[in-house]
């Protein structure tokens, strides 16, 4: 058996319709996630993210490479690795006349979990993702964000090895994203294997244990969120809203960005001094703070995440 | 770190019966759904009576044929729905549970639920049209191929859609061209002759000439009892086969 959790090499897909141009979704992606670990893998939409998380969890077939689930071959034997994995689905809903805590259940009773263990876990779950109050509600009574909810607690719940997330956390509001990151981290503690995509790049930092930042279906960087946000040549960002205009001015300063009109400056604390002293001089507002990992992603792809390919 | 045992893979209609009852309790909350479910039977019914009341054991029997294919048929609207809105296929099997445990589990889950007024109506065609025992058990399992054939024909078809609003218009279609036009809630023989070949080769119909044929409403050559019985039994096992076969299938996209 593999000694990784999830292992590509050189995976491609491209997509082929009549009358459609033909799409290069992944152009060769090799990635390794390791038991235990919670991997994020970011790009901005149309990246490839999806269609990689579909392949992984046996609802898409490559167009070439491999890529294995704990030493399964997902392409050849797809209903081997199934009982390893479980998913949230992007953009899924819960049934909608099924209350969170009979979803919950329904989900686990059908991937064969005895009733005991299944509603143990379904209590758990439903606990854990702040549904005690409406756990009786059917869904189609519930908000969007407790919806999403109910979809992280269904999959949660499995404590499947393997676990894939794309977007788990979109609709939901600040607490209950954190609810979310707790439960995530409490899975790998038990031996769980997360690999989860987000636009959220704070969720990303918080969260993982390691990255791949994806574009136009291939790997651009992978690493811890710290390597990646050292990688951009210092460790503090200047804001400068209407510094655009002037930006071969801090050029030999470090990395620089004009995004409209503000101008951002990537510089090491040792240049700060003199750098705020040449904003101060031509008269500009400038604020500091650390490097993040929205900054480290928009030097790497060029873009920000939020921008469609 | 948990190291997973060498896994032994999902079992052929693993998860059926757990699926049954997930469906059954969707199917169970949607109250409204229920409450509609007999008002195009019930309403030819009403036709039936008021035109030619000697008719109506006929069409009580018709009215069971005709409702195990509109339950049978539910799972075209049932699949493609929970597949294109709430995309939770994916989540159901990207897991251990088999596709044609999915697929048999949410036919059977439907059926659970929406069994009892045609049961009701069943009652009422034993009475009124003073069916033996082996008539009885006849319209039982005529009616179960018919289900069958529909919930298997609706599974395959709801694969093809990508938008729910056009399953509606293809699902009317369906329920008129095979359940209300062919003698179906009315005998065979006021159906123009030239076309009984093709209402004794579609499934309600076949069925309705076969009962209609063992009350003694409607004669049937033997060459026409075969074309139904044998036509109605080989399209259901097919059918039943290819979707069985289309759900294992379409687990996966190209």
């Amino acid at each position: 058996m593999s000694g990784e959790a999830l292992r590509s090499v050189n995976l491609r897909k491209v997509y082929t319709s009549r009358g459609a141009p033909r799409v290069e979704a992944l152009a060769g992606v090799s990635m390794e996630v390791r038991p235990g670990e919670r991997v994020a893998l970011l790009g901005r939409n149309g990246a490839g993210k999806t269609t990689f998380l579909k392949i992984a969890s046996t609802l898409l077939r490559p167009t070439s490479g491999s890529i294995e689930v704990f030493g399964v071959d997902v392409d050849a034997t797809p209903e081997r690795a199934r009982p390893y994995i479980a998913v949230v689905p992007q953009e899924g809903k819960p049934f909608f006349h099924l209350s969170p805590r009979e979803q919950v259940y329904t989900y686990l009773r059908a991937r064969g979990l005895s009733r005991e263990t299944a509603k143990a876990r379904t209590e758990e779950a439903i606990e854990r993702m702040g549904l005690r109050e409406v756990a009786d509600r059917l869904s189609i009574t519930l908000s969007g964000g407790q919806r999403q909810r109910t979809m992280v607690a269904t999959v949660i719940a499995t404590e499947a090895p393997l676990l894939f997330l794309d977007e788990p956390t979109i609709g939901m509001d600040p607490f209950a994203r954190r609810d979310v990151w707790a439960s995530l981290r409490a899975l790998t503690q038990k031996g769980s294997t997360i690999l989860l995509t987000t636009h959220y790049l704070d969720e990303a930092d918080a969260l993982s244990h390691r990255l791949y930042i994806v574009e136009r279906g291939q790997v651009l960087v992978s690493g811890t969120a710290e390597d990646l946000k050292r990688s951009v040549g210092g460790t503090l960002k200047v804001s400068m809203p209407n510094g655009a205009l002037q930006i071969d001015a801090f050029r030999s300063f470090g990395s620089c960005v004009a995004d409209g009109s503000h101008l951002s400056v990537i510089v090491a604390p040792e240049r700060l001094a003199e750098l705020m002293d040449l904003a101060i001089r031509r008269h500009l507002t400038a604020t500091v703070g650390p490097v993040t990992l929205e900054e480290a992603f928009l030097r790497v792809v060029g873009r920000s995440i939020d921008e469609d390919t | 770190m948990r190291t997973p045992s060498v896994p032994t893979g999902a079992r052929s209609f693993q998860g059926l019966a757990a699926f049954f009852w997930t469906e059954a309790l969707v199917q169970l909350h949607e109250e409204l759904a229920m409450a509609t479910s007999m008002v195009v039977q019930v309403v030819l019914l009403v036709f039936v009576w008021i035109l030619n009341p000697a008719l109506i054991g006929v069409a009580l029997i018709g009215s069971v044929v005709f409702s195990a294919f509109a339950l049978g048929q539910r799972v075209l609207n049932e699949a493609a729905y929970v597949r294109i809105d709430h995309k939770a296929t994916d989540l159901y099997l990207a897991g251990p549970l088999s596709p044609e445990g999915y697929f048999l589990g949410m036919a059977g889950g439907i059926l659970l639920i929406y069994i009892t007024p045609v049961a009701i109506l069943g009652a009422l065609a034993v009475v009124v049209a003073h069916l033996s025992l082996a008539t009885g058990l006849l319209l039982l399992g005529l009616s179960g191929l018919v289900w069958m054939f529909a919930a298997s024909i609706g599974y395959v078809f709801s694969t093809f859609f990508r938008d729910n609003r056009a399953i509606w218009a293809y699902s009317s279609l369906f329920f008129n061209v095979f359940g209300v036009l062919p003698p179906v809630f009315y005998p065979l023989g006021l159906f123009p002759q030239a076309l009984h070949p093709i209402v004794l080769l579609m499934p309600p119909s076949a069925a309705a000439a076969i009962l209609q044929s063992a009350i003694g409403v409607t004669h049937l050559a033997p060459g026409e009892f075969s074309l139904a019985l044998l036509g109605l039994v080989t399209e259901t096992v097919c059918v039943l086969a290819l979707a069985i076969y289309w759900a294992r299938r379409t687990v996966r996209s190209k």
